[in-house]
């Protein structure tokens, strides 16, 4: 057999449509195909139609606007989708491919054109369509879900904060009933026993001046008794005072005040108090508690000084780590720590069988350095001294 | 700041002239779309071509849908892009919508034009009573189905019109670069602001000389919505192109560099 390639055959009879137009759209050639996909006599086109009339009014301006730029700038464009307008009205989907045809000298003589009818796939691509369009409202709906889903959480977050602070406080009120119910049983309890006996022994007492005695002794003890009630209302006080007023404090000023509270003591025990503030003159501090903290601070240096040498306490700042850090050092009788560190602050711990002891003060102390976020520190040998390292807080 | 606006608007200076020439494009397209007509005037003008944003290279992360929501916001940014430039008595060439945005940023600080040359301009292209645009809602509604039908297939795959240009290949890279970053969905959106605006009552306000250049044939903007805009423009100068389309100055470049000096001179 002789196959000879009718090549207009072929042009003719393709399974897609071919046309070829003029710079300005006119159509000057098409294919039987093109012809048979748009339903109109090939009179009727030729030279009649151009490109745009098979198109919708909104397919024209994406023509205008994507179409024929691209075209024009490149010289080719491939695959764009057109509803093509049959004779009757009815559109059917087409992907177009279109090359622009140019003489030697670069002149754009016409326009050849390759138009697929897509109606099958079309079908298709519309389902897909309607599924992406479903996807994306979804992705939009997720993302909306999303953001509300962080800012519950963070809500959340927010609230747990809250009651992690609400928790913290709980606990340290705790802590203060704790020690409350401590002095209950033991502070108060203890002077409250001794007056009973005291009591016995004044009942059976007949001797005047005995009874004498043991009235003077009644009013010690009460006097004490007195004294522990009055300082743990106080400290219990100082707990609940949170938002204390800060000021600008002197260390040089409030220590002096402090020396003229204490003046009796200091000349009855013949201590050499010194001082040296250059560190650190001044701090941002409620004056009262400053004010509190040196006086039990150096009181204490007093009344635990050692029987065996002339007192010597020094009190004086630092800046470490950006804290101010108080100073406070003695030679006096000192603490085995080893025996009573774990209990040092605490309430009603007294470690020396000193007529004095009351156990409140440091105890006082404690709870107003922490109340302002500080904390305290202890080092101390027995019969050597001790040094007391208060980080007021942090400052610079 | 300028350097921001660089990178915003992709924007790209070329020649060497004394005088400012600001060319914008339309809808579809980007600043390439001016490589017939500069070349004529480079000699001349300092030529500034910018991409509006969501469109070419431009930084598509800038394209806030609540600022351009209408033209405003792409005439803030022309505003923007000349005070940052330090540039005055700019000549303002305007393809398509970017006409109207022209016209918008003339009224913000007239200051900044010396002329303004419009290439295809509708300030509205609905029909409205008496007032004839050339499409309806519904056809504007198919244009929307086109673009979603043409960007099913672009979204996946990242050369979506490939150029077959073998004697030039540079620009057929270029092209495919630069319209795989037209994002569908701010496609969708720019051609929405555009194709349903209405900006006639703006151009009663423009004092500036203008100039109208009117393809005999376009199927976007029709010579009676070209006459409409002459007539509304106090200082405006019609021309009609003997030529087909929407881009005469791709179609016909000739006429259109003619025509420009003409006015320009």
């Amino acid at each position: 057999m002789n196959h000879t390639i009718d090549y207009k055959e072929l042009y003719n009879t393709s399974p897609c449509g071919y046309f070829c137009s003029l710079p300005d759209g006119t159509i000057i050639d098409s294919n039987k195909r093109f012809l048979e996909f748009t339903n109109y006599e090939r009179e009727e086109v030729i030279e009649k139609k151009k490109v745009t009339d098979f198109l919708s009014a909104g397919g024209k301006i994406y023509f205008e606007t994507v179409y024929s730029q691209i075209l024009k700038l490149g010289g080719a464009v491939e695959e764009i989708n057109f509803d093509f307008v049959k004779k009757d009205g009815t559109k059917f989907p087409v992907l177009i491919n279109s090359v622009e045809i140019k003489d030697t000298e670069g002149r754009h003589l016409f326009t050849q054109s390759t138009v697929f009818n897509i109606s099958q796939r079309k079908e298709y691509e519309l389902e897909l369509l309607i599924a992406k369009r479903k996807a994306d409202d979804l992705s939009d709906e997720l993302i909306q879900v999303n953001k509300e889903l962080r800012s519950s959480s963070e809500l959340i977050l927010q609230q747990k904060l809250q009651l992690e602070e609400f928790n913290h406080h709980l606990k340290n009120k705790n802590k203060q009933l704790s020690n409350f119910a401590h002095i209950a049983s033991h502070n108060l309890r203890a002077p409250v026993t001794n007056l009973n006996s005291l009591l016995d022994f004044y009942n059976e007492s007949t001797d005047i001046e005995d009874r004498a005695m043991l009235f003077a002794k009644f009013e010690k003890v009460i006097g004490h008794l007195t004294e522990t009630l009055n300082e743990l209302i106080e400290s219990v006080k100082i707990q609940e005072n949170v938002n204390i007023t800060h000021e600008p404090v002197i260390f040089d000023i409030v220590f002096d005040k402090t020396i003229e509270t204490l003046e009796g003591q200091i000349l009855e025990s013949k201590a050499v108090v010194t001082s040296n503030f250059s560190e650190a003159t001044n701090i941002e501090y409620p004056k009262i508690y400053l004010e509190s903290i040196m006086l039990n601070l150096l009181s204490n240096s007093i009344r635990y000084r050692s029987p065996d040498r002339i007192p010597k306490i020094h009190f004086c700042t630092e800046i470490n780590n950006n804290e101010i850090t108080l100073i406070a050092t003695d030679n006096g009788l000192g603490i085995d720590l080893k025996k009573h560190g774990h209990r040092l602050f605490g309430l009603s711990n007294t470690f020396h069988r000193h007529p004095d002891s009351k156990g409140v003060g440091l105890f006082m102390t404690k709870t107003q350095i922490e109340a302002i976020g500080g904390s305290i520190g202890v080092e101390s040998e027995v019969d050597k001294g001790t040094t007391f390292k208060i980080i007021l807080k942090k400052n610079i | 700041m300028l350097k921001k606006l660089i990178a915003r608007n992709n924007i790209t200076i070329h020649g060497d002239g004394n005088k400012s020439m600001l060319l914008v494009h339309g809808y579809g397209c980007d600043q390439n779309m001016w490589r017939f007509i500069t070349p004529q005037f480079k000699d001349d003008y300092q030529i500034i071509l910018i991409d509006l944003v969501g469109s070419g290279k431009s930084d598509e992360n800038a394209y806030d849908y609540d600022k351009y929501s209408s033209l405003e916001g792409y005439a803030d940014d022309i505003v923007e892009i000349c005070d940052a430039l330090e540039v005055k008595d700019v000549s303002f060439v305007g393809h398509s919508v970017s006409a109207m945005i022209g016209v918008l940023a003339a009224l913000k600080n007239p200051a900044i034009f010396k002329k303004l040359i419009m290439i295809g301009p509708s300030p509205r292209y609905i029909n409205d009573d008496d007032y004839f645009g050339g499409f309806s809602q519904k056809d504007i509604d198919e244009l929307l189905e086109t673009l979603d039908s043409n960007y099913l297939g672009w979204s996946s795959t990242m050369a979506p019109v490939i150029m077959g240009n073998a004697d030039r290949p540079e620009l057929a890279e270029e092209l495919e670069h630069s319209f795989c970053q037209s994002n569908p969905a701010i496609a969708k959106h720019f051609a929405k602001v555009t194709f349903l605006g209405d900006n006639r009552s703006d151009l009663d306000k423009l004092t500036i000389e203008t100039l109208i250049l009117q393809c005999s044939s376009d199927a976007i903007a029709s010579i009676d919505v070209g006459q409409y805009v002459h007539n509304h423009i106090s200082n405006s100068k019609f021309v009609v192109l003997d030529a087909t389309g929407h881009c005469p100055h791709l179609s016909a470049p000739n006429q259109t560099i003619e025509a420009m000096k003409r006015y320009l001179v």
